[in-house]
């Protein structure tokens, strides 16, 4: 077929422009399922922690983000280590994600439990955008540091990068 | 008001499957897993149909590994990774990498050449000068802006690969036989950040393929690549209407990508919109607002939205050569195909 130029696009299917589509849920593991995967053959026990109004504050100094909840999902793992189990924002809804911690706090894993949003890329959302209005070079965003050409990282992934760097704080502070 | 393209995946419902019972395992069944992780920048999902769970898990696990060994040697940011000591001694010495970082270094001379010089990964500096990479140029580090040399489009210099392979290669970046690089010009660095994506996809579907693994899908942010017999419906989305739909491709066996311009309303549209920067004149290009490349592997489809993105109207014989097809959003939310659109996706089909 020859290649000479662009040409309008029309789709196959004529009905399904400006179909709604719905957002579509993705679960991808349950929490114990997401345990398995983690730390396979090892016991979880539940250990859920409320940090203090002194600990949040400590926490959120340390990493740099705010700390939403006090109550802390967490299980003791048997061997050493802690399973954590933590939610953040995407775009629009909440990503619940699990990061299994080593005995010496390092991160070991880190799985997506629960994912509600579209694929998709940052400028998809016109409220979101507007934060970004008169932003020049002189007065750049402290996201430039995030955004990488490799990918343009979403919204999403540096949110979770966020709650892990809140999650080993809270380590440090409340589950050492 | 701006237009960009967004991809989405709507999983079909899974059919025959059955959850285990007792102790007899349902071989017979098909399931399908679903799994994701933080990685590539982007949250990156793996799909695979598989009738052992624990197989399939064992294969998404070592997929999973794949990726996050390519990201951390291609990263432009880590300073220990291959790239990174690339760019800090190959101007001074002969530098040997990893057998992957030389394929996608031998993959982007390959699109440098075919492109006559669109794609190119020796434009990290403007992006850093634009502030996309973290560098002495960054945004807000006080310093003025570069002049940067012109270079050379295309070049003579000739380099033979082990297969008996002969490439050309820029003026400024050498490639030698066990995986020595060299570059020629000091200060040149070099940032994968428009291939490796792609690649890290295709290495991960091999990955999963060296488990058995027939079918799946591996999407990392608009990095797609669909395997084996089953069909995915991949739908592009008008984000400037929330849920509504371009179009649902019905897609199997092949790799589909999308470039957008991340900050189109960021900065007044006369400064820098995107990351994507023309190697010919060096500087910051955007024609069109968002592309959608279709091709046999994610590597070509990431690498060709670039190109499709800097040069739409030259890249076309490109993107014949590589198998491909190309959708675009123009400035004024117009959508555009290649001719060959509608025969590749139904070929896909």
């Amino acid at each position: 077929m020859s290649m000479n130029d662009w040409i309008p696009f029309i789709t196959g299917s004529v009905a399904l422009i400006g179909t709604t589509v719905p957002g579509v849920a993705n679960t991808y593991l349950t929490i114990e399922q997401a345990q398995q995967s983690v730390f396979p053959q090892r016991t979880c026990s539940p250990s859920n922690v409320t940090l203090t109004a002194d600990q949040q504050r400590t926490i959120e100094s340390r990493s740099g983000v705010r700390v939403r909840s006090r109550e802390i999902k967490a299980w003791k793992v048997g061997g050493g280590g802690w399973f954590l189990v933590d939610e953040v924002i995407g775009k629009h809804e909440y990503i619940t994600y699990a990061v299994g911690l080593n005995g010496d706090g390092s991160v070991k894993q880190i799985e997506i439990l629960d994912y509600r949003e579209t694929y998709g890329y940052q400028v998809r959302d016109a409220a979101w955008r507007q934060q970004f209005a008169g932003k020049t070079a002189q007065a750049p965003l402290k996201l430039d540091q995030d955004i990488r050409n490799i990918s343009g990282a979403t919204l999403s992934s540096r949110h979770i990068t966020e709650g892990v760097r809140r999650l080993l704080a809270t380590y440090e502070v409340a589950l050492r | 008001m701006s237009v960009s393209v967004s991809v989405s995946v709507r999983k079909e419902r899974l059919t025959g499957v059955e959850k285990l019972q007792g102790s007899f395992e349902t071989r017979t069944h098909t399931r399908t897993l679903c799994r994701a992780r933080p990685l590539l920048g982007t949250i990156v999902e793996v799909v695979v149909d598989t009738e052992s769970e624990t197989l399939g898990h064992a294969a998404i696990d070592r997929a999973f590994e794949t990726i996050s060994v390519i990201q951390k040697r291609m990263s432009f940011h880590d300073p220990s990774s291959a790239v990174s000591r690339l760019n800090r001694e190959a101007d001074k010495h002969a530098v040997s990498v990893d057998d992957k970082t030389f394929r996608v270094l031998e993959i982007a001379q390959e699109f440098h050449e075919a492109s006559e010089g669109v794609f190119d990964i020796t434009i990290a500096p403007e992006l850093e000068e634009a502030g996309f990479l973290p560098g002495k140029y960054a945004l807000g580090s006080g310093r003025p802006a570069p002049v940067w040399p012109r270079r050379g489009v295309r070049s003579d210099v000739r380099y033979q690969t082990g297969a008996g392979r002969t490439l050309p290669v820029t003026a400024d970046i050498e490639l030698f036989p066990d995986r020595f690089v060299r570059f020629r010009r000091p200060d040149l660095r070099i940032d994968l950040g428009g291939i490796a994506k792609g690649f890290a996809v295709d290495e991960a579907v091999a990955t999963l393929q060296a488990f058995g693994i027939e079918s799946g899908l591996i999407n990392a942010g608009g990095d797609l690549q669909v395997f084996g017999p089953r069909q995915f419906t991949v739908e592009i989305r008008d984000p400037s209407a929330p849920g509504k739909m371009v179009a649902a491709l019905p897609i199997r066996n092949q790799a589909i990508s999308t470039s957008a311009h991340y900050f189109a309303d960021r900065i007044s549209a006369t400064a820098l919109t995107g990351p994507f920067v023309d190697p010919r004149t060096r500087a910051l290009a955007a024609p069109a607002l968002s592309v959608t490349v279709i091709a046999p592997s994610a590597v070509f489809a990431d690498a060709l939205t670039k190109v499709v993105m800097i040069n739409p109207i030259g890249c076309l014989p490109v993107l014949q050569r590589f198998v491909a097809a190309a959708l675009m959003v123009d400035r004024k939310g117009a959508i555009f195909c290649t001719p060959n659109w509608h025969a590749k996706v139904d070929d896909a089909a």
